[in-house]
């Protein structure tokens, strides 16, 4: 059936502007291109009046760790909520998600075709049902965190950049790991495939990119 | 005691609450008006208003609903003249018919939030409801001319 | 009994005479099972004409008059979305003069007494037309003699009108409720003595009527088959053999039956092989006391299954196959000419071989069947196209006579020709006899696409010549497709008369050399018949060709196809077809010719309402194809945009349709809307496909059906106004817009299509 896959995009054609890169070739790019840090200079980067995060610059264990991180964030069950257009993408094969129900406002759709109109609090049985978790929803319009077709380094400096993660800081940014909907990623249901990484090695990475200087792979 | 409102009377429920509140409306209290289309969110037929937003009764669980407010076909207006069931009948959209309940159910969830609805409007709200005898082109113009009638204070 | 395919069907049943004999006694007579205790939508079987103090005249089996001036008008054909509950009874209130807002509709049981009910093949309207007519004239008749009996005066003086009788002379009037009882007194009418109305004299003949159920569908008040509800009705679902023949070896209910609610596991047997177009597949049916304990039950059933020969059956494969199949010399089944030596002589030659897959019905109601089995009797309520043959199929599984089988028709939602098979109706029938229980067999979405009676796939090849004069020389169409009669003839491996009917041998074109050659295409599939069946496929791959042929000769494609229709005449085929007969959709070809000049008619129309021959903007394009089927002509031109995406958008389709006579106008354009709908679905999104011989869609995810932001958008009907017979319409719009969309992509984009549904990205 991988002939529809693509065959919803269209008249919805500025939604679904898509370019494919292979994950190969970017890791490849890491290795070859040079890298920079994606946060300040400060080797510490304070948080708030919270307790501070301590931040240890260490470019290397910190790209090695954005490699399971972007894996993660590219694989599936991640990207298919983060697409650059606002139609959510659905299946292995990041298809359009049938019947194009649009991102709205919030991310959480709009008018009759709101998220959890069928998306339930949990997973439906079942194979090829909504899957569900609570408070399903895409990023908001005016924070896509786009993961569809970013590179590693565009990926890497979008994560933390305040502008695009939605004022996230570094505190609010680990605990992201744990939120509901990401977690939903390695729950997702009957039929579909789990991220390359468990959730612990996932989360792993993820503090440990942040917290030795979030480093950018190179373009 | 576990109860739900659907068209404003209240109902106690006492079924397995995993069920979807389509079998439950269709076996458990007749309010057929409802139809089975799919079974998994794909084609709108099963739509009805909880809480005022146009879910998918047929994969609605019943422990999401307890408590809550439901609209069907058969409530969406006392003497079936919304406006768009008006319309409905003005623009003389069905053809099978089977369809045509969710189909309604969504456009007055649209008509509320866009109650002058452009052409893309109308994609992206109707989208989710499959009419396989294909009488779209009815749909779209019994909406604009709802939209219309609501304006004009027809009602 | 077998179930037979619409082209199979003949009409040799004279309806007239047969029907107008039925006693009138036999109007309406209610009984059943379980009247009392039914739970139906009021308007639909309503029957309250047994008030106090009402009487009635039934003046034949179609129609009563009660003394409270309500006509009841019956519905014998089954409703399924092409109006024909409005469109046949408009025809008896318009002849008869009644006022339609006094006017009931009563859907008729299953019974030989009504005439043919085998609801498709696009014939009601063509075969009830003028019955429809005669059975108004008659009780019209009979009225007016009652009032000239009451009034003294001249029957020839006096008229109907809006539900009165009236004497224009002297203005009197009376109501036709005012006459029951005089014309209870007066002998019934016969044939012979009636009248026709002039056309002039219609009210609503040729004029738009709203259907008759539009309130209860937008209020929710209608019942289909899904809607039938009795007192104690139990829920069944079955789970199928995913092979076609195949048979349950064994099974665990032990799971299923821990689901509360759940209340027995049965078996139900099987036709094996061949499957017929009648009998349930081999399942085990779960029936519970709600419909979501028979679903969750019917999950956790365990079933060992003897899958039979079809389990390493390969759809991919088997059209590989047939492609090597159809560049070989076939079974030739209409010659004209010497294909061969046009071939040798040709300047050009277009040598292409098209594929269609294989399609789902997809009807929006699942099917679906209520039955109760009691003291030897059965009663069913069913969404059936085919109450009659569903009554004898039922009446032979139970053992019961078909007097003692009761078949009641509801709504359908949606039927396309698969609500024309009853095995689902015997599974209802076969549960509830063996239960004794009221029990509602339901199909689920799944079931529904994962055990239709499949629209075949098909591989075709086509090889035109051009010769040195530029004109078309050559057609030899080479089929290769699984027929409809292999379902109950495993030995057919080659299309049928009918099905070649369905434009193959009918290729009404002027071209000198003429072959049409089968192939050998065995069924793994139960094959049925969808929405215009054959045509689908066969006009896809002619119409297509034939632009192609306009481009390589450098004409106009609807220039080429006036031309190649030559002079105003009535063509026949028979003559040319070798052992083949060309059965003209059942009905003579004195009766209903083939006539070039009504075909070329509806083109020029279609071009010009079109624009035809405008500059079109880069990336969009418009294409053309014409086509007869059921009898009826018609010419398409469909619009469309293709952006950079591939993305295609059909922002307008042109119709012209000569359906003879427009009974109603609203409901003609409304059959030729929805049939470019299910023409775009089938055309862009819909394809089935079988591995191990099971099939791999089950849901509208993978058995896509448009939806409205990509649907045509504007669609443009023009009627053209006829005296002649009318023909039907529920088929005739889908066959030509397939093949007019692909030469409209060719239009604006250079892609040639030769495979469904199209892939602009492959």
């Amino acid at each position: 059936m991988k002939r529809f896959s693509t065959k919803n995009r269209g008249r919805l054609g500025h939604y679904a502007q898509r370019y494919r890169f292979s994950i190969t070739m970017t890791i490849l790019a890491i290795l070859l291109i040079g890298i920079v840090s994606a946060f300040s200079n400060d080797s510490t980067h304070r948080v708030g009046t919270a307790a501070a995060i301590e931040v240890k610059k260490d470019s290397l264990k910190s790209l090695a760790a954005f490699k399971t991180v972007y894996a993660v964030l590219q694989s599936p069950r991640c990207l298919n909520c983060h697409p650059s257009g606002d139609i959510p993408l659905q299946g292995d094969d990041n298809r359009l998600h049938a019947m194009f129900p649009k991102r709205g406002p919030e991310g959480k759709g709009m008018l009759t075709m709101k998220c959890a109109n069928c998306h339930q609090s949990e997973n439906t049985a079942g194979l090829k049902t909504p899957p569900g978790s609570a408070d399903w929803h895409l990023p908001p319009a005016n924070m896509k965190m786009v993961f569809e077709g970013r590179t590693a380094h565009e990926l890497a400096k979008q994560l933390i950049d305040p502008k695009q993660n939605g004022n996230k800081d570094l505190k609010a940014l680990i605990a992201h790991a744990d939120d509901g909907l990401v977690k939903w990623g390695w729950d997702p249901g009957e039929g579909r495939t789990l991220p390359p990484f468990t959730h612990a090695e996932f989360k792993e990475a993820w503090i440990t990119w942040l917290t030795t200087g979030a480093y950018a792979p190179g373009k | 005691m576990d109860t739900i409102r659907i068209n404003k009377k209240e109902y106690t429920v006492a079924v397995d609450k995993e069920m979807p509140l389509l079998w439950f409306l269709r076996d458990h209290i007749g309010l057929t008006g409802t139809k089975y289309g799919c079974g998994v969110a794909q084609c709108g037929a099963c739509v009805v208003h909880l809480d005022g937003e146009a879910v998918r009764s047929c994969v609605t669980k019943m422990k999401r609903v307890i408590g809550k407010e439901v609209v069907t076909i058969e409530g969406l207006s006392e003497k079936g003249d919304h406006p768009l069931q008006l319309a409905w009948k003005d623009v003389d959209v069905p053809q099978c018919g089977y369809c045509h309940a969710g189909q309604i159910m969504s456009a007055a969830v649209l008509l509320r939030e866009r109650p002058d609805p452009t052409d893309e409007d109308i994609d992206d709200a109707m989208t989710g409801n499959i009419c396989r005898c294909g009488t779209y082109t009815r749909i779209r113009e019994a909406i604009h001319q709802a939209s219309a009638m609501q304006k004009n204070g027809s009602r | 009994m077998k179930i037979l395919a619409p082209f199979q069907k003949r009409k040799t049943e004279t309806v007239n005479s047969e029907i107008f004999s039925v006693s009138r006694r036999d109007f309406l007579k209610v009984g059943g099972l379980l009247t009392g205790g039914l739970v139906l939508g009021v308007s639909f079987f309503s029957c309250d004409d047994k008030k106090k103090n009402v009487v009635t005249v039934a003046p034949n089996i179609y129609l009563s008059i009660a003394s409270d001036g309500k006509v009841t008008i019956i519905a014998h054909r089954s409703e399924m979305g092409q109006g024909i509950r409005t469109s046949l009874p408009l025809v008896v209130a318009d002849e008869l003069g009644a006022d339609w807002k006094k006017v009931a509709i009563v859907q008729a049981e299953g019974d030989k007494k009504y005439g043919d009910q085998n609801t498709d093949g696009s014939y009601s309207v063509r075969m009830f037309y003028r019955p429809m007519r005669e059975a108004g004239a008659i009780a019209r008749l009979l009225l007016i003699r009652a009032a000239a009996k009451e009034w003294q005066l001249p029957v020839e003086e006096c008229d109907t009108e809006n539900g009165q009788v009236i004497h224009r002379g002297s203005n009197k009037k009376k109501d036709f409720g005012e006459l029951v009882e005089t014309a209870q007194s007066l002998p019934i009418p016969k044939v012979e003595e009636i009248k026709l109305k002039d056309r002039k004299q219609f009210n609503m003949i040729g004029k738009e009527t709203a259907i008759i159920d539009l309130h209860d569908i937008v209020t929710g008040k209608a019942v289909f088959g899904m809607d039938a509800v009795v007192e104690g009705m139990k829920i069944a679902v079955v789970k199928r053999c995913p092979v076609v023949g195949g048979m349950v070896k064994s099974f665990d209910d032990s799971k299923a039956r821990a689901v509360p609610g759940v209340i027995k596991v049965l078996a139900i047997k099987g036709a094996g092989l061949p499957a017929t177009l009648s009998k349930p597949l081999s399942g085990v049916a779960v029936i519970a006391e709600n419909t979501w304990a028979a679903i969750k039950g019917r999950d956790l059933l365990e079933v060992e299954w003897d899958l039979g020969p079809n389990a390493a059956y390969d759809s991919a494969k088997q059209i590989e196959q047939l492609k090597l199949e159809v560049a070989k010399e076939g079974t030739i089944r209409r010659k004209r000419g010497d294909f061969n030596a046009a071939k040798t002589n040709a300047k050009k030659v277009i040598d292409h071989t098209y594929v269609a897959p294989y399609l789902a019905h997809a009807t929006i109601e699942p099917p679906c069947a209520l039955a109760i089995v009691k003291n030897g009797s059965c009663e069913v309520w069913a969404c059936t196209q085919n109450p009659q043959g569903a009554r004898d199929v039922v009446a032979e599984a139970l053992g019961f006579a078909v007097e003692k089988v009761k078949m009641n028709v509801t709504l359908l939602g949606g039927g396309f020709g698969r609500k024309s098979k009853p095995d689902f109706i015997v599974e209802a029938a076969v549960l509830a006899k063996e239960t004794g229980l009221p029990v509602k067999v339901l199909w689920t979405r799944e079931d529904d696409i994962r055990h239709d009676y499949y629209h075949a796939m098909s591989v075709q090849r086509i090889v035109a010549t051009i010769d040195s004069q530029n004109k078309l020389s050559g057609w030899a169409h080479h089929i290769a497709y699984p027929s409809i009669s292999a379902t109950e003839d495993l030995s057919v491996l080659q299309a049928s008369d009918g099905e070649l009917m369905q434009g193959a041998t009918d290729f009404p074109y002027n071209v000198p050399a003429i072959n049409v050659e089968t192939h050998d295409a065995q069924a793994h599939l139960r094959i049925g018949w969808l929405r215009s069946v054959r045509n689908i496929p066969q006009v896809f791959a002619v119409a297509t060709m034939l632009d192609e042929i306009a481009e390589a000769r450098g004409v106009d494609a609807i220039a080429q196809a006036l031309e190649l229709l030559g002079e105003d005449r009535s063509i026949t085929f028979e003559q040319e077809l070798v052992k083949t007969t060309y059965p003209n959709y059942g009905e003579k070809i004195e009766d209903y010719p083939w006539d070039t000049g009504r075909m070329k008619k509806v083109i020029e129309r279609v071009a010009k309402e079109s624009g035809w021959g405008k500059t079109m903007p880069q990336g969009s394009g418009l294409g053309f194809a014409a086509h007869k089927s059921f009898l009826t002509y018609v010419a398409c031109v469909v619009e469309v945009k293709v952006d950079q995406n591939q993305q295609v958008s059909i922002p307008n389709v042109y119709y012209a349709v000569d359906c003879g006579l427009a009974v109603n106008t609203d409901r003609i354009k409304s059959q030729f809307e929805g049939g470019a709908q299910f023409s775009a679905s089938l055309a862009l999104k819909s394809m089935i496909t079988v591995k191990n011989g099971q099939v791999e869609q089950g849901n509208f995810d993978g058995y896509q059906i448009i939806r409205m932001p990509e649907a045509p958008q504007q669609i443009h009907v023009h009627i053209m106004d006829s005296d002649t017979k009318p023909t039907g319409v529920g088929e005739p719009p889908v066959p030509p817009f397939t093949p007019a969309l692909c030469n409209a992509i060719y239009a604006a984009t250079g892609k040639r299509i030769h495979t469904l549904p199209i892939d602009l990205k492959a």
